[in-house]
């Protein structure tokens, strides 16, 4: 069966190619993403500042439990950066019998950033004790190297964090392109195998022989696959070395498992779309089969269309779910409510097809005369065939469409939020930080209105399901309202002092907060406070979702709102840079941390526009039969040309009209719910890509095969078989 | 059951639905085919032949009626089943298609066995290629035969089982007349020859002269079944109107 497989593969060498390149892409992609989620998972720190202390103890991670709607408690971990200890914790375990040495690190007001400890091994569980009940962490053995805070650890967090938010919707799109893939290149193979069950092959034979085909070419990809993941995990590991994402010297795990992952879950994927093609395939009686064969079969079933109609409603009501939520929680929903679209259509798309051939006849006539009539024709004749295609382009501007632009608009709205807010005209920094007593001198100067010490530091909030850390901002509120403008939409700052804070709308309605409500939450050493919520502002992309009031201790930065005539006394305190070159500095700090978000969209649209293409030089090249006939029948080769041009601004019409509304809804959607503006920024850069991007796929997947198979005298094509 | 009978329908419907619409394409056919003959099924273009060839062949399934082939009734025969029997028992020749691409000549005869598994007849095999002459282009493509030298090799595919019957449907539908002449004397050949049972569908009064007998349909009935007669009285008698 093996044998006759590689047989009938050799002889169509288009379509197997086709699946081999989006099987061998999903190989790729799937074994650089799992070598690097496995890497992340499998670090462990080396001990450096404690490689010398056999126990540390440290606080680097709260644990939060959660009570679930059904009782269940579940429990979530999260790091902690700035973690500290009570000081007189060393004391208490010095005094343990044992004990030769303690050392509390980086004392500072009663707190330690880690204690490390000289120990036998039998004092250790007495350590750990003492440690649990402070509410602090002990570390021995391996495991110190978590007590230090380090890059690495940073980075392990990324890892991980970047590929299971990623690897998810990855695994969905390589599902997607394979089966549909698959399935095509069945579908064009279908007279072989009617033929084959005419004459000699029963149902499970031909499911066998089809399956066997999927699984070799499976097989093939893994050879081209594994080395381009190879490739491709080595490039990314050194771009995100050179911008900062990850330490040079961190360990990447040998690929061999990742490899075997990605080979496993790619032929799992094609084996079974193959036996779902077959199926249709083996149950149609021989001689249905080949009567019908020159005729595309009738469209989808009525199951697929019931199925098609509830996604599309589920994707509907999903709108306005998606619209009424906040937060996080909206952009999760906006994520999912983009993949219920694209897999409605791709349920809808012959139907889809078949209404826009009908409402773009009359355009395609007039345009195209004669060639735009057969153009209609045929894209309503195929509209079942060109599904496949249908689904790829929509998914391809759908998904590029919204999320690369998703991720514009939220720097955009990040910077605009900064500059509209920020009052002050300098700032100043100093390597060691600011004290209190600065910001009082600061103030005395002759020119200077008002300043500001801020404090950038992050707390960790309790969101719907557990907890996750916030960008904080730790400030001064004496002259707040003079240097920062935070639009404030309920409450005032007025009432910002000790025991209260302010929040974004986001955080507010992420984590149920109200003015006047209690907030559940730590700060980044890990002390668990309640604060009350006095204020609730619009720009939190700009200024962080928390606001603490701090007056007193060290500041990371002053900003100070002069007449403009104070930068010399400035100068005194620390690097003195004004409001606008803190902004542009701003923007480019976002490019270098929106560089991995878009390399992991530029990967899932290049390859959802890989899929586009193939689908659509797969289904070109199956035509050459047909546009021979139609040459033999007196259509010259121009005319054929033509009709392939009208046919292609009929489906990629289609295709970007129904992609380009699904963008623009989910775009929306998020949009609204992290900025609150309902007209999301689409850059003008972004409209050419998209079109230019969308035309050079049709010329290059579609124009050319068919020039192509034009150059062929139709006699001889008209022969072959299809 | 007669053992002189290869194949026999008895009471033969079949109604298609078209748009909603039901369409009758066979209106109740008894027939019997004698092994060693040589039948042609002739009649106006809807009137049933090609689809009583289908539900006889076992590769459509009759709405009604029974049919055997040698003494085995395959109205109970599971799809696997009915695959098996077509593969063992029934050659087939279709008017075009007829052959994989992708395999040479040889694998194409061969394929048949090759999916049952079993050992080819090689001496049988031999006799049946010879007879076709194809020896010199077993391992040729079909691609690179003439359309006449396709249809030899779906012959001698459709023979190499040793079948109870090879059913043809238009054998020569597409071919110059010449190379038609020269398939159906092959096939006639087939009969005197190996002793072996042909039943085709054609819509040409000279092919059809190559037959023992001709079986005429129209809208879904047999309205004659005339011994060998002579391609003019053929043309004759088909352009006679036929009251349903």
């Amino acid at each position: 069966m093996i044998k006759l497989a590689m047989r009938l593969l050799r002889q169509r060498p288009g379509t197997s190619i086709a699946t081999l390149v989006a099987l061998a892409g999903g190989v790729m992609i799937l074994m650089s993403l799992a070598v690097f989620v496995q890497s992340g998972l499998q670090f462990k720190p080396e001990p450096k500042q404690f490689a010398a202390a056999d126990v540390v103890v440290a606080h680097r991670h709260i644990t939060v439990s959660t009570k679930e709607f059904d009782g269940e408690t579940t429990t979530s971990e999260v790091p902690l950066p700035e973690g500290t200890v009570p000081a007189g914790l060393a004391d208490q375990i010095r005094a343990l019998p044992g004990v030769t040495d303690v050392q509390a690190v980086g004392v500072q007001g009663g707190r330690a950033s880690a204690i490390a400890i000289k120990a036998p091994a039998g004092t250790h569980a007495a350590i750990d004790k003492l440690a649990t009940e402070a509410g602090v962490e002990s570390y021995a053995g391996d495991e110190r190297g978590w007590a230090e805070w380090s890059t690495s650890i940073e980075a392990r967090s990324l890892l991980v964090e970047a590929g299971s938010a990623f690897g998810g919707y990855v695994v969905l799109l390589i599902v997607f392109v394979v089966a549909g893939t698959v399935g095509l290149s069945v579908r064009h193979r279908r007279r072989d195998l009617a033929l084959l069950r005419a004459v000699a092959a029963t149902p499970s034979q031909v499911r066998r022989l089809v399956v066997a085909e999927a699984a070799v070419v499976g097989l093939a990809s893994a050879v081209i696959g594994v080395p381009a993941g190879l490739w491709a995990t080595h490039w990314t590991h050194d771009q995100m070395v050179a911008r900062g994402f990850l330490p040079a010297d961190f360990p990447i795990v040998n690929p061999a498992l990742g490899a075997v992952v990605a080979i496993a879950l790619t032929m799992g994927v094609a084996v079974l779309a193959a036996r779902i093609a077959a199926r249709r395939v083996a149950r149609i009686r021989p001689a249905e089969a080949l009567g019908e064969i020159a005729v595309e079969p009738p469209k989808g079933g009525r199951i697929r269309l019931a199925f098609g109609l509830l996604t599309l409603a589920g994707a509907g009501v999903s709108v306005f779910f998606a619209a009424g939520l906040s937060g996080t929680a909206a952009l999760a929903a906006a994520i999912g409510m983009l993949y219920l679209f694209v897999m409605a259509i791709a349920l809808l798309a012959p139907w889809v097809n078949g209404f826009a051939a009908r409402v773009l006849a009359p355009v395609l006539r007039t345009v195209w005369g004669v060639s735009g009539d057969l153009a209609v024709a045929n894209l309503r004749a195929n509209a079942k065939g060109m599904s496949a295609v249908l689904s790829a382009l929509v998914l391809s501007v759908g998904f590029g469409g919204s999320v690369w632009f998703l991720q514009d608009n939220l720097q955009r709205q990040t910077v605009a939020q900064s500059r509209d807010g920020m009052l002050a005209d300098r700032v100043v920094t100093a390597p060691r930080g600011l004290t209190a007593a600065s910001v009082a001198k600061v103030r005395q100067i002759p020119g200077v209105e008002a300043a500001t010490g801020v404090r950038r530091t992050s707390v960790v909030v309790r969101i719907f399901d557990g907890a996750e850390p916030a960008v904080a901002r730790a400030a001064d509120p004496a002259q707040l309202a003079s240097t920062m403008d935070l639009k404030v939409r309920e409450g005032s700052l007025a009432g910002l002092t000790d025991g209260t804070i302010a929040v974004s709308a986001l955080q507010a309605s992420s984590s149920s907060w109200k003015v006047g409500d209690t907030a559940d939450m730590w700060l980044a050493d890990g002390t668990p406070v309640k604060p009350r919520v006095v204020a609730i502002y619009d720009r939190g992309l700009g200024f962080g979702d928390v606001l603490l009031p701090q007056s007193g201790g060290t500041y990371d930065e002053l900003l100070v709102r002069t007449r403009g005539n104070a930068d010399q006394p400035l100068a005194a305190f620390g690097t003195v840079t004004t409001a606008g070159q803190l902004t542009g500095q701003l923007s480019r700090d976002l490019a270098v941390s929106a560089w991995l978000n878009k390399l992991l969209i530029t990967v899932m649209v290049g390859y959802a526009a890989l899929a586009a293409g193939n689908t659509m030089v797969m289904a070109a090249l199956a035509r050459s039969r047909e546009l021979a006939l139609l040459r033999l029948a007196g259509v010259t080769r121009r005319q054929v040309r033509r009709m392939v041009n009208a046919e292609q601004v009929g489906l990629l019409g289609t295709a970007l009209t129904v992609g380009a509304a699904i963008a623009a809804a989910t775009l929306i959607a998020v949009v609204h719910a992290l900025t609150g503006t309902f007209l999301p920024y689409i850059p003008p850069l972004g409209w050419v890509i998209v079109l230019g991007g969308t035309t050079a796929l049709a010329l290059v997947t579609t124009i050319l095969p068919v020039s192509r198979l034009l150059r062929t005298p139709p006699v001889r094509a008209a022969g072959t078989k299809e | 059951m007669n053992d002189m009978l290869a194949v026999r329908v008895e009471g033969l419907t079949r109604t298609y639905t078209t748009d909603g619409q039901p369409v009758t394409a066979l209106a109740g056919v008894d027939a019997a085919f004698a092994r060693g003959t040589f039948t042609a099924v002739m009649g106006p273009s809807g009137s049933g032949k090609s689809t009583l060839l289908q539900t006889a062949a076992g590769l459509d399934r009759p709405s009604s009626g029974r049919v055997w082939v040698g003494d085995t009734e395959l109205s109970k025969l599971s799809e696997t089943k009915l695959t098996e029997l077509r593969r063992d028992r029934i050659g087939f020749v279709f008017q075009s298609f007829n052959l994989i691409g992708a395999l040479t000549v040889e694998e194409n005869i061969l394929l048949p066995s090759k999916l049952s598994g079993e050992k080819p007849d090689w001496h049988w095999l031999g006799s049946v290629i010879e007879r076709v002459g194809l020896t010199n282009r077993l391992t040729h493509r079909p691609a690179q035969l003439s359309g006449g030298q396709q249809q030899r090799v779906a012959i001698a595919r459709a023979l190499a089982v040793r079948p109870d019957v090879v059913f043809a449907d238009e054998p020569t539908g597409a071919l110059d007349t010449e190379t038609a002449a020269e398939v159906l004397a092959l096939l006639r050949s087939m009969v005197d020859e190996f002793g072996q049972t042909v039943v085709m569908v054609t819509h040409d009064p000279v092919a059809a002269s190559y037959a023992d007998r001709v079986l005429v349909l129209a809208d879904g009935r047999i309205v004659r079944d005339l011994p060998q007669v002579g391609a003019e009285k053929i043309a004759e008698v088909l352009a006679t109107r036929w009251k349903a």
